[in-house]
């Protein structure tokens, strides 16, 4: 079990990332990363709405006719992130109010979904809660990464706070959402680049000559 | 009975669905009373904010709102849906809610202005729904904070863009301009029409007042 979590977890952070490899959440990404904040009251949001409704719908598997299975998929996703909703408008209202649509939004974060119909859909509840969980991760990792740069370029300030000098002068199109599509495609080819170097080299360690023991 | 039987998947899915509406009814009954407060604080702090009127914590605001702040009547036509009266040390001083059209959505300002409609005593966002980190950046404090003790010109105010506008509020209370949001031009011009259709709302309160 702990190995095929900790397998769950790579995949999602690294070899399977639902950003750089599965090219999913990309609306999201472009929309809010550039504020790091907003990015993560967003990020958290979906990891918690991906890793409940994994788990319900992972409970649910047996139950649930072909037919209708994505009807139910997303009645289920819209559940927990109206529950969201509902929590932060009576909990966090400033937080609420800052995200206005955002929030609703989520339901619509192919990531959810993705992983409902990929993974929750063949596996136990408690593994299905933790590739969500991680899922949302990985998702969070390379926003969270992206709205530094964007925040740091277009405001001059991290999380709100002034880290750039006076005399910076903020990049405007890192504020606007065609920044993160140059954001995400030197992160994708970072990620693919490291990747591809370390698959060579373990194929060249595969096929070199083994050192042919000395005969006694 | 068999999964993908006609009935089976009617029953399932009524069911189904009935069973989270009810959780979800339930969560909403639960919370209603505290979503309501935290609309009225909301609504309260706003009128005090485009007032310039200072609290530290809701209990504090919303004494002072029962203190200071009335209901003033909105003469026909004038273009807003509710305006206020606070009298303080002789003066009086006015505020409208109205709302107009943004790039996305409504976008619900109150504007608060001296008796002549001559300064803005401040300007709160009570709702819109701008792109987070674009337009919806007209809720940060620089910007709204340009607005109070802004002189208003005879045409109204104006909000600059583009390359006019440096993005991080116009320092001169005395030109009747104001930056906009670097980025969300649309949303920086939507805001221009807003508080002008608000002066214009607080100059028809201000003469039905007198």
């Amino acid at each position: 079990m702990s190995g095929k979590a900790g397998k769950i977890l790579w995949d999602n952070l690294w070899t399977n990332n639902p950003i750089f490899i599965q090219i999913l959440g990309i609306c999201s990404t472009l929309a809010v990363t550039n504020s790091v904040r907003n990015t993560l009251i967003m990020t958290v949001g979906v990891s918690l709405s991906t890793a409940f409704s994994s788990w319900t719908l992972s409970a649910m598997q047996a139950t649930i006719p072909r037919k209708v299975r994505m009807i139910v998929q997303v009645l289920v996703i819209s559940f927990y992130v109206i529950i969201i909703d509902i929590i932060l408008r009576a909990y966090l209202p400033e937080v609420s109010k800052q995200l206005g649509p955002y929030v609703g939004l989520i339901i619509t974060n192919c990531i959810i979904m993705g992983r409902a119909e990929a993974f929750a859909a063949a596996n136990k509840p408690v593994l299905s809660f933790w590739d969500g969980l991680t899922s949302g991760l990985g998702y969070m990792a390379v926003l969270v990464a992206i709205a530094v740069v964007r925040e740091i370029l277009g405001f001059g300030t991290l999380l709100g706070f002034r880290v750039m000098p006076a005399g910076f002068e903020p990049w405007t199109i890192m504020i606007m959402a065609p920044s993160a599509f140059f954001l995400v495609a030197f992160v994708m080819w970072w990620a693919k680049t490291v990747q591809a170097r370390a698959a060579a080299k373990a194929a060249a360690a595969k096929s070199a000559p083994r050192p042919v023991p000395a005969k006694a | 009975m068999k999964k993908d039987s006609i009935v089976y998947v009617v029953v399932f899915t009524f069911v189904v669905c009935a069973a989270f509406v009810f959780f979800l009814a339930l969560a909403n009954e639960a919370t209603k009373d505290r979503v309501a407060a935290n609309r009225l604080f909301a609504e309260r702090a706003a009128v005090l904010d485009a007032f310039g009127i200072e609290y530290s914590a809701p209990p504090e605001a919303l004494e002072k709102y029962e203190r200071f702040v009335k209901d003033q009547p909105v003469p026909e036509g004038a273009g807003a849906e509710k305006a206020y009266r606070y009298e303080a040390d002789g003066k009086t001083f006015f505020a409208a809610r109205v709302t107009g059209a943004g790039l996305w959505g409504s976008i619900s300002i109150i504007l608060g202005a001296d008796a002549g409609v001559e300064r803005l005593t401040g300007l709160q966002i009570v709702a819109q729904n701008e792109t987070p980190g674009l337009g919806g950046r007209i809720d940060e404090a620089w910007f709204r904070g340009q607005f109070r003790g802004e002189r208003i010109g005879p045409e109204g105010i104006r909000v600059a863009t583009g390359a006019e506008s440096r993005g991080t509020g116009d320092p001169d209370p005395d030109n009747g301009l104001l930056d906009g949001v670097s980025g969300a031009s649309r949303t920086s011009q939507s805001m221009e029409a807003i508080v002008n259709g608000g002066i214009r709302a607080l100059r028809a309160i201000a003469g039905g007042a007198r």
